[in-house]
């Protein structure tokens, strides 16, 4: 049963009364601007100049201040009943639950609340838009004028005059939809507005977890490990960033009452270098690297592939998988993981400690390690540079490696595979022009250095 | 514009590039590291600029690697971008302020590429390679400015930028590219998780049919502790519920889907260019992953490619990584 006409005309005249009130209320009795006052918020005088004013604010899902305080442009009413429905989250995800924002005048905001006024669960302006004729009805005895009204009540979600529009300070962006990058005419225009609505639903959440009780009582319980019967939700890296400054109702309604704050989730990446690096203390580093988890995992699963698969002693083969493609290919994919956590290792230690650190008098580590982990070192140290240039250690330290891994799987690795590998390149990288080593040679022409440091090309031709 | 990775017959590595002052907040709901979006313009605008040398190349696909990052916020409970100071505007007066996250970078950017170099020698691909290096660095990349090259680092990784052919054959394939991730340590590719949202969607709505796409996104965006298991203490351990496997997940922007019709050219007012149609769009989020380049397998795992679907009002960025998950969360 739908509200009558005079349920609807007490609503709106409480809703006028109220706001006369809070007018007089500041004013003293005898104040002469009191009649006039009263005057003002006469039902019908006030319903009409409500209708006018409702002129200078938009009924909006989609704004475009936001993204620029000065832009002046178009602002859509886009609820999301009319948006397709995406698997991305989009203002499509509000489907039925989304909030209204009003752009415009502040002045005009009494308007907008007027028509949010709840009348038997339903807002004047669903009534209205809907057309129901007890609501029409009840804004004027005249049939004619009550019509006027509603229709321009209603308008309050109709774009602007003046047909749509963009700024300089608006986003605009060219997307190209056809195959060609270099035809204009394959491009479309994209200008995205700010989602109000949908931020207004993300900031509801986000702001609870915040500052809720609920979540805070949560966290305490997590900080003294105490049992607790609700989760604790934390959103790490959270940014806050102003919209509208100090005056956030400039943006938008919904902006005001969010007090301006938009929260910005972090798609920050990880940040690698993790842990405190210190100068390895042993003869060797591979322990060190071996007691990696990522390593240490791919040793284990290298040893299990190794040992499982079917022994085939019948031509007197060692027990372990047959000597296959597929079985190389497998064993190539642990080699080449571990070498990648090796080269990852190395590279940690290299840019982590301070240059020169395998020169300390305690450092007992092997020659070829030193000259893989603290390459800095030739910078100062010509020796060192010498040993370096002269590119044995690469072999070397792969021998080395490849001790430690066989030992690691207990002599079940062919040997000779891996120490068969080019080092120098799975350490190196990079055999080409512009090299660090060239890099190094050119720098230590430049100051003059002694001339014994052999150049890489004079390396590779004795070698 | 399809919705699959177009095929390649190369990558063109732009390694270690400095940005300086790149546009930290991608969208209204997320900071901390420029819109893929941007990515793939900066491909568009590249192969126009490089249009007039006439290079055999053709960009189909682009993947991102960061090395580093330093973001300019203040750090707090909640973070807050430093701001800048801006010149008067023709008044006189302050201009309005607006909150502009800006953030250095160094990236590696990897073009996934087709065209006549396949037929070239190295040197020549090289070449080829230092062009569109010295094409870049005049550009703007993701609103930040390239910095020429830092010194070479130590034990000569590759920093040249190089256009690698890609075998047909397959396993060739996977070789060239197990050598060239490897190049690319240390950093975090950034990859799409799409498949995360839809199948946590689903999970979600079993407990609760009501679950919007917001809540998904929200729960994989957050850590949700809940109290696990007591220690020998008698103190409670908690414990996050991030799906196993996923490691670094974060919320990202994706594209864009319209808020309406398509305006024909001219036809808006104040439009950047009045020869384009126009339409209004809102941003369209998803969930990305931050993985070494390591755990990569196939470069279709690492490269990003746009998905134009004008008709259903959908534009947006796609990257494979979820359609060939082989191998790539284990060994």
């Amino acid at each position: 049963m739908a509200p009558s006409v005079p349920v609807f005309r007490s609503a709106i005249a409480a809703f006028i009364e109220e706001r006369l009130a809070a007018k007089l209320a500041k004013l003293d009795a005898d104040d002469p601007k009191c009649a006039a006052l009263r005057e003002q918020y006469q039902y019908l005088t006030w319903l009409d100049d409500a209708a006018r004013r409702v002129r200078q604010i938009q009924l909006v899902t989609h704004t475009l201040k936001p993204i620029h305080p000065d832009a002046r442009g178009s602002n859509l009413y886009a609820p999301p009943s009319t948006l397709a429905d995406y698997p991305e989250l989009g203002s499509h995800a509000l489907a039925g639950m989304h909030a209204d924002d009003v752009v415009g005048n502040a002045a005009a905001l009494d308007v907008y609340k007027l028509l949010k006024l709840q009348i038997d669960g339903r807002s004047l302006l669903d009534w209205l838009r809907d057309g129901h004729p007890d609501a029409v009805a009840a804004l004027s005895d005249d049939a004619d004028d009550a019509h006027t009204l509603a229709e321009a009540f209603v308008g309050i979600a109709q774009p602007r005059a003046g047909g749509p529009a963009s700024h300089t300070y608006a986003k605009q962006v060219f997307w190209l939809v056809g195959d060609d990058p270099l035809d204009d005419g394959q491009y479309h225009l994209l200008s995205p507005l700010y989602p109000s609505s949908l931020a207004h639903a993300l900031f509801a959440v986000l702001n609870e977890h915040r500052y809720g009780e609920a979540n805070k009582l949560a966290r305490e319980a997590l900080r003294a490990r105490r049992d607790h019967d609700q989760p604790f939700y934390s959103y790490p890296s959270l940014a806050v960033q102003k919209l509208g400054g100090s005056k956030p109702q400039n943006i938008s309604q919904l902006n005001s009452e969010r007090g301006g704050n938009n929260y910005l989730l972090s798609s920050l990446p990880p940040i690698w270098k993790s842990h405190k690096v210190r100068p390895p203390t042993g003869a060797s580093v591979f322990d060190l690297f071996g007691r990696h988890d990522d390593v240490r995992r791919l040793v284990h699963g290298l040893r299990h592939f190794l040992e499982s698969s079917a022994p085939d002693r019948a031509d007197g083969d060692a027990p372990g998988p047959k000597n296959n493609r597929h079985t190389r290919d497998i064993r190539d994919r642990y080699y080449a993981d571990l070498i990648d956590e090796l080269v990852l290792f190395g590279e940690e230690l290299q840019e982590q400690l301070p240059a020169n650190w395998s020169a300390h008098a305690d450092c007992v580590l092997h020659e070829a390690e030193q000259l893989w982990l603290d390459p800095y070192r030739c910078e100062t140290d010509p020796k060192f540079c010498a040993s370096w240039m002269a590119m044995d250690w690469p072999a070397e330290v792969g021998q080395r490696f490849a001790n430690w891994l066989n030992k690691q799987l207990a002599q079940h690795l062919p040997l000779g595979e891996v120490e068969m590998r080019h080092w120098r390149k799975e350490l190196l990288v990079d055999e080409r022009l512009d090299g660090w080593a060239r890099h190094l040679h050119r720098q230590r022409r430049e100051q003059d250095a002694p001339a014994y440091i052999p150049t890489r090309a004079a390396t590779r031709e004795a070698t | 514009m399809s919705a699959t990775l177009p095929d390649n017959d190369g990558l063109l590595i732009l390694p270690r590039l400095r940005i300086q002052n790149a546009n930290a907040i991608s969208s209204p709901f997320t900071h901390g590291f420029p819109a893929i979006t941007a990515f793939i313009g900066l491909m568009w605008a590249l192969e126009r600029k490089l249009a007039e040398q006439q290079l055999p190349l053709i960009f189909n696909s682009v993947g991102v690697i960061c090395h580093d990052f330093a973001e300019q916020t203040q750090p707090g409970y909640v973070q807050t971008f430093r701001l800048t100071r801006n010149p008067l505007n023709q008044r006189g007066e302050p201009p309005a302020i607006v909150e502009h996250g800006r953030m250095h970078l160094t990236l590696t950017l990897v073009f996934g590429v087709s065209g006549g170099f396949v037929e070239l020698d190295a040197n020549a691909r090289h070449q080829l390679a230092e062009c569109v290096a010295e094409q870049l660095s005049c550009m703007r990349v993701a609103g930040g400015s390239v910095l020429p090259a830092a010194e070479p680092r130590p034990g000569g990784r590759r920093q040249q930028p190089w256009l690698e052919v890609l075998s047909q054959d397959s396993q060739e394939r996977a070789n060239s590219f197990r050598r060239l991730r490897r190049q690319w340590l240390p950093g975090f590719a950034l990859v799409s998780r799409d498949d995360l949202l839809t199948s946590h969607l689903h999970t979600l709505r079993q407990h609760t049919p009501d679950t919007s796409v917001l809540d998904a996104w929200l729960d994989l965006s957050r850590f949700n502790w809940r109290p696990a298991e007591r220690d020998n203490h008698g103190k409670v351990i908690w414990r996050h519920d991030r799906p196993a496997g996923t490691g670094w997940l974060v919320p990202i922007p994706v594209g864009y889907a319209a808020l309406g019709e398509l305006h024909p050219p001219g036809s808006v007012r104040d439009a950047r260019d009045t020869n384009t149609p126009f339409r209004f769009v809102e941003g369209l989020y998803s969930l990305g992953q931050w993985i070494s380049p390591h755990r990569l397998e196939r470069p279709e795992q690492l490269l990003w490619f746009a998905d134009s679907q004008p008709e259903a009002g959908h534009y947006r960025c796609r990257n494979a990584f979820a359609d060939t998950p082989a191998g790539a969360l284990s060994v």
